[in-house]
């Protein structure tokens, strides 16, 4: 398989507002930018800058209720993400296991030429 | 987890030699990650990885750079470049063997997410990292992302 790897995904989840935000979404639940300003350390322009970002990247989806919008996490998107990132890491343990065993086959072969 | 580098370490029971073959020849590349890896096995050299698209026959060809050619201590090589004509950032993949007692110890190093801007490694490091994993942050998702992992 290809690891191509979706950049303006990996940089919009690689910020760590923006995760704690994803946490904070799907631990309590859709929230808006005020909400949200609420429990973090940095203000309700830069919390509205951060979700424009996950937005962009179907990470997480606004709804229109009331004066704000309600943002929720897309679960599917996340997924896909979190897949991605540890693909990163198993494709390297099964590409080695491969290596194992071609090598291990090749040792096993020559030895067998050897002894004949 | 170092972040911005992926370790990883197997116990290979074959001599070095045989293991520096396997991971620097494209012929036995080829058997354990592209469909097709195109290079000579020479520093600087460049090349490509192909794979294929069993369904619908797409092809889908990855530019690669041999780094360095040190048998059978060393092989390295940068892939996923940023940038046409092998420019720009780039991951850098590194073999390094060690003799032992009965075969070759693998280390294998995947580094320069970080200067892609991906920031996969702190993510990674996260994921791997149960105590503040995203599996804690996460509760609801802790189960999809436990099925994720055990795909193979």
């Amino acid at each position: 398989m290809s690891t191509a790897v979706d950049d303006e995904l990996w940089s919009a989840i690689g910020d760590p507002t923006r995760r704690t935000m994803i946490d904070l979404l799907l631990s309590d639940g859709p929230g808006t930018a005020t909400s949200l300003s609420r429990r973090l350390p940095v203000t309700r322009q830069a919390v509205s800058k951060h979700l424009a970002v996950l937005d962009r990247v179907g990470l997480i989806h606004a709804e229109s209720a009331g004066r704000e919008r309600h943002y929720q996490v897309d679960e599917a998107q996340l997924a896909r993400a979190v897949a991605q990132l540890s693909a990163v890491g198993s494709t390297w343990d099964a590409r080695l296991r491969r290596i194992k065993r071609i090598a291990e086959a090749i040792e096993r072969n020559r030895h067998h030429d050897e002894g004949e | 987890m170092e972040q911005g580098t992926i370790e990883r370490d197997i116990h290979v029971d074959a001599s070095p030699e045989v293991v520096f073959e396997v991971v620097s020849q494209p012929e036995h590349m080829r058997e354990w990650w592209p469909d097709d890896a195109r290079f000579e096995s020479v520093a600087g050299a460049p090349g490509e990885l192909v794979w294929r698209n069993a369904d619908t026959g797409e092809t889908t060809t990855v530019a690669l750079a041999v780094v360095e050619v040190d048998p059978p201590k060393r092989f390295s090589f940068r892939w996923c470049f940023t940038e046409p004509d092998r420019g720009g950032p780039a991951l850098l993949v590194t073999f390094d063997l060690t003799p032992t007692g009965t075969g070759t110890q693998i280390r294998m190093t995947e580094t320069g997410f970080r200067e892609m801007g991906w920031e996969i490694a702190v993510l990674e490091a996260q994921y791997q990292d149960h105590e503040n994993g995203w599996d804690h942050y996460m509760p609801r998702l802790g189960g999809y992302v436990a099925r994720l992992v055990a795909t193979p």
